[in-house]
């Protein structure tokens, strides 16, 4: 009730919120995108990045989110409302503040978001300069560090999803994300995008 | 201290007796100053800027910031 309430204050002073899928990457955001765009959300992409063997099922994203950190002009973001968005959690502190966003944040155990980033970065053959023993302590950090910031700002609101729930207990988190948000999506057929089987034997 | 740059924090008084405890046998003057030393170092985690060079070359590795 209480929730209600203050989503009700959010959205007279903000407007329609933008729903953004939050976490680090590879925690199962694009796993949360596709149960969002299933269950009846407008999904906001580009499509400029493609499915590929780290996510056969695709990205969900829009590319100019990546230049968040750097960009003056913030105002496209606006358009989002009503839908949803991909923002990783280190760009969250980059939205601007004329928005209600009602967050999903993907937590997953540490160890497999770094094995699985590690396979990402080996498919990419990208740099990587980083040793995870110090990027897990950085990563803890920066989860403790987001989770504050959101909790504390008035236009946020944050759910928070564990992977390994959502893969298996598919109806169980389906049901809790559009209570989240307000019941306005079809359960059934958010639960039935996850497919485990794209999960259960890999740590990507 | 009352006057000054100093604030209060509540703690649960079970927390503050072992914390007390802890500070006395560590060897600190007060308990203040061990809580003071504590949330120092746990500020520095943080506050640390090398972790967010870190998950910033991460990122970029990974194609998700510019």
């Amino acid at each position: 009730m209480f929730a209600a309430i203050q989503n009700w204050r959010r959205q007279s002073t903000y407007g329609d919120p933008i729903v953004v899928v939050s976490g680090l990457p590879r925690s199962g955001t694009s796993m949360m995108m596709r149960m969002l765009d299933a269950g009846g959300l407008g999904t906001v992409t580009d499509g400029i990045r493609t499915a590929d063997i780290d996510n056969p099922k695709g990205y969900f994203e829009l590319e100019r989110i990546k230049d968040l950190e750097k960009e003056a002009d913030k105002s496209y973001i606006r358009q989002s409302r009503g839908k949803v968005i991909k923002v990783i959690s280190f760009l969250l502190k980059d939205l601007p503040p004329d928005n209600f966003y009602q967050v999903l944040f993907m937590r997953r155990d540490l160890d497999e978001v770094l094995k699985s980033q590690d396979k990402m970065i080996e498919h990419r053959q990208a740099d990587d300069p980083t040793q995870n023993d110090t990027l897990k302590e950085a990563y803890r950090n920066h989860i403790v560090s987001v989770r504050r910031m959101v909790r504390n700002a008035p236009n946020f609101a944050i759910h928070e999803v564990f992977y390994a729930q959502c893969v298996s207990s598919p109806g169980q988190v389906a049901t809790e994300v559009n209570a989240f948000l307000g019941g306005r999506l079809d359960a059934a057929k958010m639960t039935a995008a996850v497919d485990p089987s794209l999960y259960r034997n890999k740590s990507g | 201290m009352f006057w000054g740059n100093s604030a209060k924090v509540k703690l649960d008084r079970a927390l503050y007796d072992k914390v007390a405890k802890v500070a006395d046998v560590a060897g600190y003057a007060t308990t203040d100053e061990f809580v003071a030393h504590v949330l120092e170092k746990e500020m520095l985690h943080f506050e640390n800027m090398k972790g967010d060079d870190d998950i910033r070359a991460k990122l970029k590795g990974l194609g998700y910031i510019s």
